[in-house]
């Protein structure tokens, strides 16, 4: 396929001169190469193509790792500046200096402090999350699959997207106290409808014919499930997840405002009721270094080891 | 060694209208018992639907399908098909060997035996040292492969082939072809393969079964009269028959075209 755009950029007439000069800059080691993978074709018609595949270069991806962290990092030190040139237009108890933020950071975290209220608040998501994980899974799946649930639950679904998180943490604390299962319960409200939405939606739109083909290989359901459906969802998974995420802090932190003794939610309040711009700043500070752990740490990781069969796009590459 | 018996099928589709489409048209034939059968007719003559039919994925209206094994089957036993598609279908999240046990474990092949057919058929279609490597780091011609490894691992009483070749460049196709006659030839067993390729039909076929549209019909049945080891496409004699059968294809068009 590449060697006959690479030969023929007559053809495209919608090629600039540039590209077109580009295109015939490549075409001898293209050609070459094809070459003599057809060379070896010739030879062993059984054991062939493999010389068409060249090897990785190591040295290129490091250098795109690095600039990509580069990004990253220059990303961060822009916002601190901003925040610092702030400092010079509002007083500090409305915008306080960052480096005395950030001793305040260091003192949550050396008390040992930030530990118990953030893993207060972590299980709270994560058991949250994880309820509504197992509920939207196989809803998710059972909806884009079977037509009558699909037009069962599709009503509940849409409304319970939009209903404020707000309203249902009131809902569950009158409904189940000022208990931990009340935060599960408010997490895993808040973020069901949204996570089984993308998985309907994932599942609709996942490829048929390698249903039929998991058919004729009489591959039974639960392999479907595990080797053709849900691979195909992984994507709309993580993206869920990750939007997920982003839903069930807001709602555990204004469930912990409520009225928990502990959390990370609990401390802004103490923040605010004292009117510390400092100490509400540094626990939305420690909060935002664990988000961002758990986003490029834990989900980046699972997401480049999930789709490692998947070669990346290079859409932008010239 | 088994065959397939096609007796009376008829199958109809449903138009979006709710009116019924009559695509299979009383077909009757059997299919050899060592060697490829050849199904050949025009894009959208329902040849595919007909595969489809023998596999079980799509049910019959009327008329029936069966699978005869000749060492004493049991009634309840359910042929072991295998089906190479058009596209490869190959699951790209797993590697080339795991998309080969899926179809070991669909089959429910046991397990002692799954470590000697990877070797033996990743062998046989030239793809050893890519049994590790995901689908979408491969050539379109070796996820073909792939797709007809998958099919044949399983060691099928018959396999079906449904214009594997069709998507590939030519000279890839030519390539592909010749090896899929050696092995088929090699493995002695009945195999199926649908075309609109007149060529393809006359250099894989030993028993060629020419269909024509809407409703599917049997229009010719012709026996390849050169054994695989002698098809050559230069040859004359080759392609004499290639010019017989493209004459009762092209026939069976013209009568297409006149409006009725």
């Amino acid at each position: 396929m590449k060697i006959v755009t690479c030969a023929s950029p007559i053809n495209n007439a919608a090629f600039t001169m540039l590209t077109a000069k580009i295109e015939h800059n490549r075409l001898p080691t293209v050609m070459a190469r094809e070459e003599k993978a057809l060379a070896a074709s010739v030879q062993a018609p059984l054991a062939t193509e493999g010389s068409a595949i060249p090897a990785r270069s190591k040295m290129g991806h490091g250098r795109e790792a690095a600039w990509t962290t580069g990004l990253r990092i220059a990303s961060i030190l822009a916002m601190l500046l901003v925040w610092w040139a702030l400092t010079f237009f509002f007083p500090p108890s409305l915008i306080p200096h960052p480096i005395e933020t950030f001793s305040e950071v260091a003192a949550i975290v050396s008390t040992g402090q930030f530990f118990t209220e953030m893993g207060a608040t972590l299980r709270r998501v994560g058991v949250g999350f994880a309820i509504a994980m197992l509920v939207s899974i196989p809803l998710g799946i059972l909806m884009g699959t079977v037509k009558s649930l699909e037009n069962f639950f599709e009503p509940p679904v849409i409304l319970g997207l939009t209903m404020p998180g707000l309203v249902w943490a009131v809902m569950m604390i009158m409904f189940f106290g000022l208990n931990e299962t009340s935060a599960y319960a408010a997490v895993a409200v808040t973020i069901f409808p949204m996570l089984t939405i993308s998985l309907w939606q994932g599942t609709k739109s996942i490829d048929k014919d390698l249903i039929d083909m998991s058919t004729a290989f009489h591959a039974g359901p639960w392999s479907k499930v595990v080797d053709v459906i849900l691979p195909q969802l992984v994507s709309h998974i993580l993206a869920a997840i990750r939007y997920g995420l982003g839903l069930a802090w807001k709602v555990v932190v204004v469930v912990e405002m409520f009225g928990f003794s502990n959390g990370v939610g609990y401390q802004v309040v103490r923040g605010f009721n004292v009117f510390s711009m400092k100490q509400v700043l540094a626990w939305a500070i420690t909060f935002l270094v664990v988000m961002i752990i758990i986003e490029f740490g834990m989900i980046g990781w699972l997401e480049s080891r999930i789709t490692r069969w998947r070669p990346r796009v290079e859409a932008w590459r010239r | 060694m088994a065959y397939v018996q096609v007796e009376n099928a008829v199958k109809y589709f449903s138009r979006e209208d709710g009116t019924d489409m009559l695509v299979l048209d009383r077909v009757s034939f059997d299919t050899k018992e060592f060697g490829i059968t050849c199904l050949l007719g025009p894009s959208g003559c329902g040849k595919s639907t007909l595969l489809n039919a023998i596999s079980g994925l799509e049910r019959l209206d009327q008329g029936r399908v069966e699978v005869i094994s000749n060492h004493g089957s049991a009634p309840s036993h359910s042929p072991r098909l295998g089906y190479v598609f058009q596209d490869p279908r190959l699951l790209h999240w797993k590697s080339v060997e795991e998309n080969l046990t899926f179809a070991l474990k669909g089959m429910s092949i046991p397990h002692a035996e799954w470590s000697d057919r990877l070797r033996k058929y990743l062998e046989i279609v030239g793809l050893s040292e890519f049994r590790n490597q995901f689908p979408l780091y491969l050539s379109g011609g070796m996820r073909q492969r792939v797709g007809l490894a998958r099919g044949l691992v399983i060691e099928p009483e018959v396999l079906l082939m449904d214009e594997p070749f069709s998507k590939l460049d030519q000279l890839t196709a030519r390539r592909l072809r010749e090896e899929t006659l050696r092995i088929c030839e090699h493995l002695k067993q009945s195999t199926v393969l649908v075309t609109h390729d007149v060529e393809e039909a006359a250099y894989m076929g030993d028993r060629i079964i020419i269909l024509c549209a809407r409703p599917a019909g049997i229009v010719d049945i012709l026996e390849n009269p050169l054994p695989p080891g002698a098809r050559d496409v230069d040859d004359l004699q080759f392609i004499a028959f290639k010019k017989r059968l493209l004459q009762s294809v092209l026939k069976l068009m013209e009568k297409d075209e006149v409006p009725s």
